[in-house]
């Protein structure tokens, strides 16, 4: 069971990679303003932008490259520098991307509202990919002399890419993804089409209901157990986890008072605000905003943090920011729980927040004068917390070290032992 | 003294300065030292005084007054507290009695072979025997003494003028080709000393936008058009970010005697940040900001909050009412998370802060 998995990655990876060759492109005509007009002209077509998409492409990015390099490169060194090191965050994706190849129209939807950032945080993005892909797999009919095991995938690979264009894969979708795979290649050649379908989005089903909802749930109670009455419980930006245990620690008439930290660019915390004052009697809240932390992290007795992902080394990817919050708290000696399911822990390391990243899109960015070259408006989604941040990670399988992961069997993605 | 005319016209000056300054009219420390400074000349020239000691009381009196009048601006009472000192050190040249200035100072040390731009003019000899308290002319004493005066508080004037280039003059030896710079907030002295620097290395600025004033939005754009490369990021990118941070330059509000400081809020989450990544802090700093004042008790910064509509604003309406919202203008920021404090009077790690506030200021002034 375990060999489709390990040979599906490197295709994903493969993917992934053709994908940034896919924007390279993009990129660099932004600095390129005599190209933009061209370009968007060029995908009308899709034939050439196919072939742009494809392996073959490694020309096309060079000469562009070449054309910028010269006036743009040379005249202002200090700024090709900045780029340079942070080239590889890639431009925030501008939303209405355009469709290559036969997309169902619920993913169409979909990437419109990952690129909108209409949909937004890993539980959502992960739950809403799964339920597209069961209207996809649902209206999907295999070609004749082709079985469904050895052929949804290829239907399926295009529907994925196009949501990685709207926005880069979240770990979430990629270890649903992955277990829908192992789904797909295992189910049975000899089923009638209409009943394996059936099957498979009966298996979606169970892995949102067993991996998120019901996780969510055990999460939340042994989470809720770790507030007192009296306690003040800190937490950044929004989780819909932390959300959940705290309007159950409220309705368990737990009295506690939260103190939400948040920040730009996406500014959540204001819609954990809402939800946390709209309670009846309102929980009592105070709002801060990332550098008033120090001033409020004394008060604290427990800091709740959601993540994006968990990884092998025990760093915590999650909302830009966290981290700070994590090291205020460890060095005043709070407690930080982190509130996590385990299908987001990811069998890879993460060393720093710098390598692996994301940019918010512009209309998140402040208003900056475009007269000014020297002048760029970076804004990065994530960062990553240092395992020794963290006081304990709270999963469906009990309170673990955030470096214990990889001994959860259940986690990265597999459901067998 | 309320009859005396001549001090109801220096009190007039010393109430404007005053309502100024509770009404926040005037921030900013250099432009209150400013301010200090140019009562506290209008308060000596006219003040009418027979020995040194009622000399020091009028001064201490409108010393008083002002820093009551705005706690918080601490660069007040330290040029109150300068002037002080300065004052009896003239007094103590022209009595020609042994000075009581040690001979050693650190601020010299660090200084030598670096001379300061105005090396200090030898003052008009006043061969004059300086007779206090004389029943014949009560007047003789300040009349020999104002003229000295007035020159020391000429240069305590100068050297507020020219903080900034004397700051920055050395700005080439810490910032070097292709480092990446992360600051800040918005701080008149950080931007001289980076734009100094611009003119001899190549380098990146990242400036941290500094919720909820947003004053790294001006430094990034004032930069910027300097010819620095510079990135505009939010607070929370600057853990981030930090991996790839070679140096975090900040601004102080007040540096304090056992070498921490009051800096704009953000400052203490990119040193312990910095800490993180063993990324060196430097602080900027003007001398008239050190204050002979202790922060142990306290992480509320300098207890000083500003308007929260900046954090959460009306356009919230429902939320206004049920939470409570906090926008602190300072961090205190410990003196173990700093590396050195960049003055016009040299570097200095902050060990050695308590020793130039002993050389800067008189121990019977620390409480005006």
């Amino acid at each position: 069971m375990r060999m489709p998995s390990l040979s599906a990655k490197p295709k994903n990876e493969r993917k992934d990679e053709r994908d940034r060759n896919n924007n390279e492109p993009r990129k660099l005509h932004r600095n390129n303003n005599s190209r933009v007009r061209e370009y968007p002209a060029l995908q009308d077509h899709p034939l050439p932008n196919r072939r742009a998409a494809a392996s073959t492409s490694k020309d096309a990015p060079t000469n562009i490259r070449d054309g910028a390099g010269g006036p743009d490169g040379s005249s202002d060194s200090p700024k090709s520098r900045g780029l340079r090191i942070f080239s590889h965050f890639g431009l925030p994706k501008t939303p209405g991307h355009q469709i290559k190849g036969d997309i169902h129209p619920a993913i169409v939807k979909l990437g419109l509202q990952f690129s909108e950032f209409k949909i937004c945080g890993a539980n959502a993005r992960c739950i809403a990919t799964l339920t597209a892909f069961k209207t996809v797999i649902q209206d999907y009919v295999t070609p004749p002399h082709n079985t469904l095991s050895r052929h949804l995938m290829t239907h399926l690979s295009p529907q994925i890419t196009h949501l990685v264009t709207a926005r880069p894969m979240s770990v979430t979708m990629g270890n649903a993804i992955r277990q829908l795979k192992l789904e797909i290649s295992g189910s049975d050649i000899d089923l009638p089409e209409q009943d394996a379908k059936d099957a498979l989005c009966h298996k979606i089903d169970e892995y949102i209901r067993d991996r998120i909802i019901i996780a969510d749930e055990v999460i939340e109670d042994l989470a809720v157990k770790k507030i007192k009455d009296g306690d003040v419980v800190l937490t950044y930006a929004r989780s819909s986890l932390v959300e959940k245990i705290l309007l159950r620690a409220h309705s368990l008439d737990k009295r506690f008072s939260v103190i939400v930290i948040d920040s730009r660019p996406l500014l959540e915390g204001k819609t954990l605000l809402h939800s946390l004052a709209s309670t009846v009697p309102p929980l009592p809240c105070t709002y801060a905003l990332l550098p008033a932390l120090p001033s409020l992290i004394i008060d604290a007795d427990i800091v709740l943090l959601g993540a994006h992902s968990l990884h092998a080394n025990g760093s915590v990817y999650s909302r830009a920011g966290t981290a700070m919050v994590a090291m205020l708290a460890k060095e005043h000696s709070v407690p930080v729980m982190l509130c996590c399911e385990t299908y987001k822990f990811s069998d890879t390391v993460m060393l720093d927040g710098f390598g692996k990243n994301e940019l918010a899109p512009t209309k998140f960015s402040p208003e900056v004068p475009k007269s000014n070259s020297n002048l760029e408006a970076l804004n990065p989604l994530y960062d990553s917390t240092p395992a020794s941040c963290i006081t304990a990670v709270v999963t469906e399988v009990g309170l673990i070290p955030p470096t214990s992961i990889s001994s959860i069997p259940l986690a990265l993605g597999r459901t067998t032992l | 003294m309320a009859s005396d005319p001549q001090s109801t016209a220096n009190q007039r000056i010393v109430e404007d300065l005053v309502s100024r300054l509770r009404r926040r009219q005037l921030v900013g420390s250099r432009a209150t030292a400013l301010e200090t400074l140019l009562v506290l000349r209008q308060v000596v020239s006219k003040a009418r005084f027979s020995n040194i000691d009622q000399l020091v009381n009028v001064i201490r009196i409108v010393g008083r007054r002002l820093v009551e009048a705005q706690p918080k601006e601490h660069s007040v009472g330290n040029t109150v507290r300068k002037v002080l000192h300065h004052i009896r050190e003239e007094y103590h040249t022209a009595s020609e009695r042994p000075t009581v200035q040690s001979s050693f100072s650190i601020a010299k040390f660090v200084l030598q072979g670096q001379p300061r731009k105005q090396t200090p003019i030898p003052r008009s000899e006043t061969r004059v025997p300086l007779k206090e308290n004389d029943p014949d002319d009560p007047d003789s004493f300040a009349r020999v003494l104002k003229p000295v005066l007035m020159e020391a508080i000429q240069d305590v004037f100068d050297e507020l003028e020219t903080v900034y280039d004397n700051i920055s003059k050395n700005a080439k030896d810490h910032i070097h080709s292709d480092e990446i710079i992360l600051t800040l907030g918005m701080s008149r002295t950080v931007q001289s000393f980076l734009k100094s620097a611009a003119h001899y290395r190549n380098y990146t600025v990242i400036v941290a936008e500094t919720a909820p004033s947003y004053g790294g939005r001006e430094m990034a754009a004032s930069l910027s058009s300097a010819g620095i490369s510079t990135f505009l990021v939010p607070d929370s990118s600057i853990y981030a970010l930090m991996s790839r941070v070679n140096k975090v330059i900040l601004g102080a509000h007040a540096i304090l005697a056992n070498g921490g400081m009051f800096a704009t809020s953000g400052s203490l989450l990119a040193a312990t940040a910095a800490r993180s990544y063993s990324t060196p802090v430097v602080v900027c700093a003007g001398q008239f900001k050190l204050t002979p004042l202790w922060n142990l008790y306290h992480e509320y910064g300098a207890l000083d909050f500003g308007d929260p509509s900046a954090v959460l604003g009306f356009e919230e309406g429902d939320l206004v009412d049920k939470v409570d919202v906090v926008n602190p203008y300072y961090d205190y920021v410990r003196p173990e998370l700093l590396d050195v404090f960049i003055t016009n009077y040299g570097d200095h790690p902050p060990s050695s802060i308590y020793r130039l506030l002993k050389e800067t200021y008189d121990d019977e002034d620390n409480e005006l």
